[in-house]
């Protein structure tokens, strides 16, 4: 039991045990509640709120997005409060300006640097998201799992031009 | 009753994130830099469980698959390629 509350307060796993109780997570998600996980699927839901008073008649927000409180909307706010009780079982929660030594030593020191890339990073994410059908969570591991060719072409695409853009950010220090 | 089931899988969702160090901007950069790969680790063993336990239950007749991501080869390759973009540089 002792041992079991130590290994709960580490603040980093192995990567095979944490990847252990995702996959176990998979695999509630569709016996339970027929869903698949996803991240970028309910961020879309919530922003279709905004679409749709923008543009009513939007063919996307209307059908392919819909705004509305859905399983993967609901599940975000489970994520949050997830890695926040992973940050406090191991006392490391903190609130932060998005700094990270990697960062700092590479681009620099100012904030707003980080957090302009920051910005222009996740809008990237998310519109590929969409044009893809899923991020890294709904269509690389939910769509994995299910052994759908469109994960793999995904992840794919995904290291090419990850594996470029870092090449790139980071240049002779890559 | 559903929603309860979405928050509760959420929270381990994002607890086995948070433990994976994958809420850290250094272990996805790095993982680009093809010097840490604890994000391919992780990954890759959920995929591995997940399928076992989800193409066992199917064969034992117990779960139904939802919805499958829908395939599209050019959709999907395009927007893997944009999405490696955003990801190396927000780091998340």
């Amino acid at each position: 039991m002792k041992w079991l509350i130590n290994q709960i307060r580490k603040e980093e796993w192995s990567p095979y045990a944490a990847g252990i109780l995702l996959g176990i997570v998979g695999i509630l998600t569709v016996v339970l509640s027929q869903n698949l996980l996803g991240a970028s699927g309910g961020f879309e839901n919530l922003a279709a709120y905004i679409g749709k008073a923008i543009d009513p008649k939007n063919m996307y927000f209307n059908y392919v997005m819909p705004a509305a409180i859905t399983f993967p909307v609901v599940l975000l706010v489970g994520v949050f409060f997830g890695g926040m009780l992973g940050a406090l079982s191991s006392g490391t929660f903190k609130f932060r300006s998005m700094d990270d030594e990697q960062w700092k030593q590479t681009i620099g020191k100012q904030p707003w640097k980080r957090w302009l890339l920051l910005f222009i990073g996740a809008i990237i994410l998310e519109y590929a998201a969409g044009i893809a059908g899923g991020c890294t969570s709904g269509l690389a591991i939910s769509g994995g799992m299910l052994l759908v060719p469109a994960a793999f072409l995904f992840i794919v695409g995904m290291f090419a031009s990850g594996i470029v853009t870092a090449l790139i950010v980071y240049g002779k220090k890559y | 009753m559903n929603y309860v089931i979405a928050i509760v899988l959420g929270v381990f969702f994002g607890f086995s994130l948070n433990k994976a160090g994958l809420t850290k901007y250094n272990k996805i950069v790095n993982v680009f830099r093809l010097n840490d790969m604890a994000v391919l680790k992780f990954m890759m063993t959920a995929l591995v469980v997940a399928m076992i336990g989800l193409y066992g239950l199917r064969g034992l007749g117990l779960v139904a698959f939802p919805a499958v991501p829908t395939t599209y080869v050019v959709g999907n390759i395009v927007g893997g390629l944009i999405f490696g973009v955003g990801m190396a540089l927000a780091g998340y």
